[in-house]
C-alpha cells in the first residue's frame, strides 16, 4: 500500500514538474495556460481575500439544499412506487419524459419563474438530482430479497413492520450508493447554473475569470470545484460507514 | 388426538405459461402428531419445497386443505416457524438482533426479549458471538442463527427445508446432533424436508417417502431406531437394515423418473 501511494505521489509530481517546465520556458504560451506558480499566486490572492472560501461556501450551500430538497421527494416516492404499483403507473410516463432533459435546459424557465437568485439555483439543482435518486431508489426497493420478507412475515411482522425494519434497512445500502452518485450530478447542475448567470459561486468565479481574461483564476476554479466534491464525496462515505455498519464486513 | 398440523389431498400446480400446467404436488394427505418429528424425504424436484410452503402458509393449495389445529392455513403462519435453507438472516442485524426479531413483532419487553434471546443464543453456542452480524459468522455458525431466531420466536411447529444441506459433512453432523438435542428438550413438532436418507434416519419418529414429480406419498414408515438418538446410530445393523428398506424405494422412484424422462 505504500508503495502505491509513493507512486501516486511522484506521478502527480511528474505531472506538476512537466506542466511548470512547458510553461516557464515559453514551449506552451501562457496566454492558453498559466503556469502552477501563477495559479498558486492566483489562490493565495483569493485565500487571502476570503473570496475563494465564499464562492466553496455558497455553492455548497445550494447544492445542499437543492440535494436535500430532491431527497425528501424522490426516496418516499422510490419507496412507494417500488411497493405499490399504481404508484409507479402514475409517475412513470413523467419520469420517461423528464429524464433526457438535462438540469441546463431548466434554466430559462427556472429564471423566468424564480429570477437568478439562491431560489433559481437550489431549483436547478433539484431538478437535476431527483430523478436520479428516484431511479436509484426504486431499484434499490425492487431488488430487496422476497425472501427476507417471508422470513419477517413468518416471525409476526405486520405490514408496518416489513416495511420499516426490512424492506427500508434492506434496501438501504443501495439508497445511499444512489445519492453518493447523485451528489455528483447535484455538483454539476449548481455549476451550470452558476456559470449561465450568478454574480456569486464558484461557477460565477470561472466565468468572471472568463470575462476578465484572468486565466490562472479560471483553473484556480477548476480545482477549487475538484477538491470541494473530492471533500464532499469523503464525508459521504464516512456517514454511509455510519448509517450502514454490517456492510463493512461484507466488502472484505 | 387431533394432529397439530395435517394435509388432506393436496395437490398443487404451478402454470409455466402458455396454459401449460406443471403438478408439484399430487394428492397428498399426512397427519403430523404433536412433538413428533417427521422428514419429508424425495429427490429435488419433487414438491418437498411446495409442500412445506403450503404448511408456512405462504402459497396455497390448489386443491385440498392443509390444516393447524384443524383449521385451514390461508396466510402466512407464525406459528409454524420456518427455517429456511438459505438461512434469510437480516444481514443489517446483529446476531442479537436477529434472534429478538420474532420477539419484537410480539411485542416483548426489552428486557425479556433480551433475556430470551440470551437463552437460545446459548443453546445454540454462539455466545460470544451476539454483536457480530450475519456477515462475519461461518455457514454453521449462521444457520444456528436461524434456529435461534425461530426458536426464540416460540413456533408450535418447526418446517425446516434442507436446513443443513449447505453445510460441510462434519458441520452437518454437529448440527443434526443439536436439532436431536433441542428437539428432545423442547418436544417441538418438527417438519423437516431432506433428500438424505441418512439424515432422515437419524433425526426422523417417521420418514415420509416421496415420489418423483408429482410428489405423492409413496409410504410412510416407522422409524424404530431407539430415543435420544446419537449420529453414531449409523454403525447400527437396525439402521443399516432400515437404510437398505429405504433404499430400495427411493432407488425404484429413481428408475421410474429416469425412464420417463429418457422417452
Amino acid at each position: 500500500m505504500a508503495g502505491r501511494l509513493v507512486i501516486k505521489l511522484a506521478s502527480v509530481a511528474a505531472f506538476l514538474l512537466a506542466w511548470h517546465v512547458a510553461t516557464t520556458t515559453g514551449a506552451v504560451s501562457s496566454v492558453f495556460l498559466p503556469s502552477p506558480a501563477q495559479i498558486l499566486a492566483q489562490a493565495q490572492d483569493l485565500i487571502a481575500s476570503g473570496d475563494l472560501w465564499k464562492s466553496v461556501l455558497i455553492s455548497s450551500e445550494r447544492v445542499f439544499a437543492g440535494f436535500v430538497l430532491a431527497g425528501l421527494v424522490a426516496v418516499p416516492l422510490g419507496v412507494v412506487m417500488a411497493v405499490w404499483w399504481p404508484a409507479k403507473a402514475i409517475v412513470d410516463p413523467f419520469v420517461s419524459l423528464l429524464r433526457p432533459l438535462p438540469s441546463i435546459t431548466w434554466i430559462p424557465l427556472t429564471i423566468l419563474w424564480l429570477g437568478i437568485g439562491e431560489q433559481q439555483k437550489v431549483a436547478i439543482v433539484f431538478l437535476g438530482s431527483w430523478i436520479y435518486m428516484l431511479f436509484y431508489t426504486l431499484a434499490a426497493v425492487q431488488r430487496v430479497d422476497p425472501l427476507l420478507v417471508r422470513a419477517a412475515r413468518n416471525l409476526g411482522a405486520k405490514d408496518v413492520a416489513v416495511m420499516w425494519q426490512v424492506i427500508l434497512p434492506a434496501a438501504l445500502p443501495g439508497i445511499i450508493a444512489g445519492l453518493k452518485i447523485t451528489l455528483a450530478i447535484s455538483w454539476s447542475c449548481v455549476l451550470s447554473a452558476e456559470l449561465v448567470a450568478a454574480q456569486s459561486g464558484l461557477g460565477a468565479l470561472i466565468w468572471q475569470g472568463k470575462d476578465w481574461g484572468n486565466l490562472p483564476l479560471v483553473l484556480v476554479g477548476m480545482v477549487a470545484i475538484s477538491i470541494t466534491v473530492l471533500i464532499a464525496d469523503l464525508i459521504a462515505e464516512r456517514i454511509e460507514r455510519l448509517l450502514l455498519p454490517w456492510e463493512r464486513h461484507r466488502r472484505t | 388426538m387431533l394432529p397439530i398440523l395435517s394435509a388432506e389431498h393436496v395437490t398443487r400446480t404451478f402454470s409455466i405459461g402458455r396454459g401449460a400446467d406443471v403438478v408439484a404436488v399430487q394428492d397428498f394427505s399426512l397427519d403430523v402428531a404433536t412433538g413428533e418429528l417427521v422428514c419429508l424425504l424425495g429427490a429435488s424436484g419433487c414438491g418437498k419445497t411446495t409442500m412445506l410452503n403450503m404448511f408456512a402458509g405462504f402459497i396455497q393449495p390448489t386443491e385440498g386443505r392443509v390444516l393447524l389445529h384443524g383449521e385451514p392455513i390461508t396466510r402466512i403462519e407464525p406459528r409454524c416457524g420456518v427455517v429456511f435453507q438459505s438461512y434469510a438472516l437480516f444481514p443489517w442485524q446483529t446476531v442479537q438482533g436477529n434472534v429478538e426479531f420474532g420477539l419484537r413483532m410480539q411485542r416483548v419487553p426489552a428486557d425479556e426479549r433480551r433475556r430470551r434471546a440470551a437463552r437460545f443464543i446459548e443453546l445454540v453456542k454462539l455466545q460470544g458471538f451476539e454483536r457480530h452480524y450475519p456477515a462475519e459468522l461461518s455457514g454453521g455458525m449462521q444457520q444456528r442463527v436461524t434456529l435461534a431466531r425461530i426458536l426464540a420466536a416460540d413456533p408450535e411447529v418447526l418446517l425446516m427445508d434442507e436446513p443443513f444441506a449447505a453445510l460441510d459433512a462434519m458441520t452437518r453432523q454437529e448440527m443434526q446432533e443439536e436439532l436431536l438435542r433441542i428437539q428432545e428438550a423442547s418436544r417441538k413438532t418438527v417438519v423437516f424436508i431432506t433428500h438424505s436418507i441418512d439424515e432422515a434416519l437419524i433425526l426422523a419418529d417417521r420418514i415420509v417417502v416421496m415420489s418423483a414429480r408429482p410428489g405423492r406419498v409413496k409410504v410412510i414408515l416407522d422409524n424404530t431406531l431407539p430415543r435420544p438418538r446419537h449420529v453414531t446410530i449409523q454403525l447400527s445393523p437396525d439402521y443399516a437394515a432400515l437404510k437398505a428398506e429405504i433404499w430400495a424405494l427411493v432407488e425404484s422412484e429413481v428408475h421410474r423418473h429416469g425412464g420417463e424422462q429418457g422417452r
